[in-house]
């Protein structure tokens, strides 16, 4: 490992990981996110970057990363812990929805058909890892003042945020307040949009300690196929049995 | 008198509920104080409660039409009457809450009947359906063989859907408050509790004034009331010291919220003291629990018990981080593990109470709900 890591930027080697995956028919892929705590240093560009990709508006987050400190002086040190969705391969959001809004897709991802949610919240209170969050409709913009001169406030910025996302493929944009997906559920998909298009998830591409790794773990030759073969790999609240598809190295 | 003056509060709420609706109609969720973390506020948990009451009063209802047990003759409208007001304010509040209320006919045509939602909403909606054709034929054709079928069929449906807003909560292994194998069972009971405070409220208070049994019903409700309530504070007990004793820290975290967090007063005040052990002294003497008005406004105190009670069996389980990192990970007014509702909520709350209040007066005005059938009178 040490080895190709000196030869190839980890990017490299997984973008190269995709591309073999993709090239595989569907169904047969199956995503999983790797992520090293001993490397995150919780900078939260992954938490930005993946606002910024799927355009988040104000109260919804999809990889939130979790601070602890630990121990007692003179002998403590902090823990940070990027939060995605497990995409769990049980996942106890799935069966509670009343309209079958959520669902694993193909390749085991859990997604959202934000024109089927109603916006119920019952998969919010059965995800045990709070990874889903509803969209209120609000933007980051709204309440500000406006500065002549400037591109701030609600009439100059707001337009940014008004701008259609591409989650799942579709645009969305955001004019209208009953438009899908507000007042919606939303969740982390391991950015499929990008996938589809042979790039890596947001938040795996921004990683600036290299702590984050995606792949195909059906390919024996993958980098993240690799990683979770060992021995330092847990699960979140593996007791629940939701055989979650992020794992961490520790 | 106290009609009348209900009749007044009840159109203020009723005022205050439209100020609410147009604001929740034209922002949509924004001016909501619940969040992705406390998911469910004061709407869901008042959902809970007339839904309760709706299964409750349904099942008092039979007392007159199926069992026909004399005392409770002409009972039976009230009853039904009741049931089917809480049930609409129920169905109301919940719709109010929904991201997409445009969206509710997919859960009928595109539903997932795995779901206990899909299967509570199917439930409730056959539910209100049989109580709107009972209550039609209880006015119109009482004597009617129909009556007494829909009364059987209803009473099994009653305890599914009372049962199934347990299994709701019950089935959720994410959150050790609501992971109770019991809650299917303990619903019901809530709800019929419920519903005999209702029937106790709506005798004491709009009883008529000539019936001569009025006084032993008053009696006999009363007396189901305080059983139920102390049945109530058993499952309470046991829920809350078995919790505590298995130190499960989720579950822990949450009846510690419960009990000593920043609502307390909810709990020990709210729905204790004046919604349990309150109408319970009352209620066990027999001079006051025979008096129309000192029955009746018991009746209403343990209503306000159950409606602080459903309260407090949403929102504690959902004050608990899943993940304790979770509260300062990422700030937003709508990422917070603390709740008290919005002036928004409760203006909605509000105006479903007095929607309530307003109907179930106006019924028993309109409808003669409280007198005899002619062939008793």
């Amino acid at each position: 490992m040490l080895g190709v890591m000196e030869q190839t930027d980890v990017l490299v080697r997984m973008r190269e990981d995709l591309l073999r995956a993709l090239k595989k028919p569907v169904g047969e892929q199956r995503w999983v996110m790797v992520i090293d705590l001993r490397k995150c240093v919780g900078c939260s560009a992954c938490t930005i970057a993946c606002v910024a990709e799927n355009k988040l508006p104000p109260g919804v987050v999809y990889r939130p990363v979790l601070e602890e400190e630990l121990g007692t002086y003179p002998n403590v040190t902090r823990r940070f812990l990027p939060r995605p969705c497990m995409q769990c391969d049980a996942p106890p959001c799935v069966p509670v929805c009343p309209v079958n809004a959520t669902y694993k897709d193909e390749n085991g991802v859990v997604v959202i058909d934000y024109d089927q949610c109603i916006g119920c919240r019952y998969c919010i209170t059965a995800c045990p890892y709070a990874a889903r969050t509803f969209d209120f409709g609000g933007t980051y913009a709204e309440s500000t003042a406006d500065v002549e001169g400037l591109i701030v406030g609600q009439a100059a910025a707001d337009d940014y945020e008004r701008a259609a996302s591409f989650e799942y493929g579709e645009a969305r944009p955001r004019n209208r307040r009953e438009a899908s997906p507000i007042g919606n559920v939303r969740k982390c998909h391991f950015c499929l949009h990008r996938l589809a298009e042979g790039m890596l998830p947001a938040c795996t591409t921004t990683c600036i300690g290299r702590a984050t790794f995606f792949g195909d773990a059906n390919d024996p030759d993958s980098l993240v196929a690799e990683l979770i073969g060992r021995p330092n790999v847990m699960r979140l609240k593996e007791d629940l049995g939701t055989q979650p598809r992020v794992y961490y190295l520790t | 008198m106290a009609k009348r003056t209900l009749y007044v509060l009840g159109g203020l709420a009723l005022l205050i509920g439209a100020w609410g609706v147009f604001v929740r109609l034209t922002t949509g969720h924004e001016q909501a104080n619940y969040g992705s973390y406390v998911v469910w506020g004061l709407w869901v948990a008042m959902y809970l409660f007339f839904a309760g009451v709706a299964a409750g009063g349904f099942v008092l209802a039979t007392l007159d039409y199926l069992f026909a047990i004399p005392l409770f003759k002409g009972t039976g409208r009230i009853a039904l009457w009741g049931s089917l007001v809480s049930l609409a304010s129920g169905l109301l509040t919940i719709w109010l809450d929904l991201g997409h209320m445009e969206r509710i006919w997919k859960v009928y045509l595109q539903g997932n009947p795995n779901s206990v939602m899909f299967q509570m909403v199917w439930g409730y909606t056959l539910f209100g359906a049989l109580m709107l054709a009972s209550l039609w034929l209880a006015i119109r054709r009482p004597k009617s063989r129909w009556l007494k079928m829909l009364m059987i069929a209803g009473l099994p449906l009653a305890l599914f859907v009372s049962g199934a807003v347990g299994a709701l909560l019950g089935v959720q292994a994410a959150r050790p408050f609501w992971h109770v194998g019991l809650f299917p069972v303990q619903f019901p009971v809530f709800s019929l509790a419920s519903g005999a405070a209702m029937l106790l409220a709506a005798v004491g208070l709009f009883g008529r004034a000539d019936d001569p049994r009025r006084p032993q019903q008053l009696w006999i409700l009363a007396n189901i009331t305080v059983v139920l309530q102390i049945v109530k504070l058993y499952f309470l007990w046991a829920d809350f010291s078995q919790s505590i004793y298995g130190n499960v820290p989720l579950n822990v975290a949450a009846v510690n919220e419960l009990l000593f967090g920043d609502y307390w007063w909810a709990f020990w005040i709210l729905q204790l003291g004046l919604g349990s052990l309150l109408p319970i002294l009352v209620l066990v003497q027999p001079r006051l629990a025979r008096h129309n008005g000192w029955a009746g406004w018991m009746g209403i105190l343990v209503l306000v018990g159950f409606a602080v009670a459903r309260a407090n069996i949403v929102f504690p389980a959902l004050t608990v981080p899943e993940l304790e990192a979770l509260t300062t990970a990422f700030n937003d007014p709508h990422l917070r593990f603390t709740y008290f509702p919005s002036a928004m909520e409760w203006a909605v709350t509000i105006g479903t109470v007095g929607l309530a209040t307003v109907a179930f007066l106006l019924g028993s005005d309109r409808l003669r709900l409280t007198s005899l059938p002619a062939a008793e009178a």
